[in-house]
């Protein structure tokens, strides 16, 4: 709805409106008021390359290039901090998938995965989106130019923003800390495979006593353990070598 | 071959690091769009976005993230632009795989956007019919790599008892 079409005392109505929501109610008109939040139900017709239950990516009705893609969580949030963090690995990870995709079917040299949070940032709309850009060298598509910043300046920059940024990851810390150490005397639940017992084994203290704090400990073991596995993908990914356009982008580098 | 990256990663750089820990560098470099950008690579070299494996990029991107919140809270940024540039096309200056955070002011002057073009309806619809068909050729080629997989891990499996049955053997024999 465009708030010009409105009469003074229409606006002033919904403006009273506005006003009086409480913050679930607001969330729930945006969400009423957000054309994406209307893709992602179906309302409006959009052009689906992928769909799961959490995310939907779409071709961009007015695309910086032919084939650029929008990757939307279902939820609707505004900005990338509202986002819960399981779910932005998992963006990022379809975000890949995209721009294989995008590299192996249509003939560019290179993606842009992009982000604008904030109006500031050039964000246009309230529903967070990732895009994924097909990219021409020469197609004057997000090209700023670096300039260099001398050292006193990104001195300044670390000792602002240092403390911040261990201040969020510290808080997470102290967490764990404090789980491994209220759970000492648990055993070990049954379905954990051979390597996990070993580290069982190693880090007595890490053993969780309540569910909440053992599944935090699991899932930081199931961690360890994917990284076990990738390693196995990272070789068998060499050894296929038939992905050749991928090849022949990373290898222009050379 | 020389990577930027991969000398900051090894102390051969003036770079400073921000934080790094056993997978992730984060770091102030001093080629930026404007002060106060952060970037953030993986520390194993990847090139592109497409090597770069599940978990670590997911690493990545969470600490993108909360470098992203760090900025809004103490640079006083009003917004923030994450960042890949995938390839010599798309710009990518390091031939190893990075996110840039970009802290941004309104009026910033700074040229980070697109001309948004309406194209033709008959060129949508081939660019998603390529699109579409793309995604189901790469779904079954992931399928056969997924069942791929689970055959390999059967045989790491079965290799796995095997040492098991050898140790016991071993300690039996241990026995006098």
């Amino acid at each position: 709805m465009d708030p010009q079409q409105l009469t003074p005392e229409q606006q002033k109505e919904m403006e009273e409106k506005l006003k009086n929501m409480s913050p679930e109610e607001l969330m729930e008109f945006q969400k009423q008021q957000c054309i994406f939040c209307q893709i992602i139900s179906g309302k409006i017709p959009s052009k689906k390359i992928y769909e799961d239950d959490k995310v939907l990516a779409i071709l961009d009705i007015n695309p910086a290039a032919k084939g650029h893609i929008l990757l939307l969580p279902k939820e609707h949030y505004a900005i990338m901090p509202q986002i819960p963090e399981k779910e932005i690995g998992n963006m990022f990870v379809i975000a890949k998938r995209m721009s294989k995709l995008i590299l192996k079917v249509l003939k560019v040299s290179g993606t842009n995965i992009f982000v604008a949070n904030g109006l500031a940032a050039g964000q246009k709309v309230q529903h967070f989106m990732i895009h994924i850009i097909p990219r021409k060298e020469g197609d004057g598509i997000l090209e700023a130019e670096g300039k260099l910043i001398d050292e006193e300046m990104r001195g300044k920059v670390k000792s602002l923003i240092e403390e911040k940024f261990n201040e969020l990851l510290g808080v997470k810390k102290k967490v764990l800390q404090v789980e491994a150490e209220s759970s000492d005397e648990e055993k070990e639940e049954p379905e954990e495979d051979g390597e996990e017992r070993k580290e069982e084994k190693k880090k007595p203290s890490k053993k969780g006593k309540k569910k909440i704090n053992k599944k935090k400990v699991v899932k930081e073991k199931k961690e360890n353990k994917v990284e076990e596995e990738n390693d196995d993908k990272d070789e068998e990914e060499e050894d296929d070598g038939g992905n050749a356009s991928l090849d022949d982008i990373a290898n222009l580098f050379k | 071959m020389k990577c930027e990256h991969c000398d900051i990663v090894e102390r051969r750089s003036k770079i400073e690091i921000l934080y790094e820990d056993e997978e992730v560098v984060v770091a102030i470099k001093d080629l930026s769009i404007t002060p106060g950008q952060i970037t953030v690579f993986p520390k194993q070299h990847f090139t592109i976005l497409e090597g770069v494996p599940e978990n670590i990029l997911e690493k990545c991107s969470l600490i993108a993230n909360k470098i992203g919140i760090a900025v809004f809270e103490s640079l006083g940024s009003q917004g923030t632009n994450i960042m890949i540039q995938n390839g010599l096309g798309a710009g990518q200056k390091v031939p190893h795989f990075a996110i840039e955070v970009v802290p941004r002011v309104e009026n910033d002057g700074i040229n980070l956007t697109w001309e948004a073009k309406q194209l033709p309806e008959d060129e949508m619809e081939t660019a998603f019919m390529t699109l579409e068909q793309g995604m189901k050729d790469l779904d079954s080629v992931e399928e056969k790599e997924v069942e791929r997989k689970d055959e390999k891990g059967k045989d790491k499996k079965i290799a796995k008892e095997d040492d098991k049955d050898n140790y016991l053997l071993k300690s039996l024999r241990r026995i006098p």
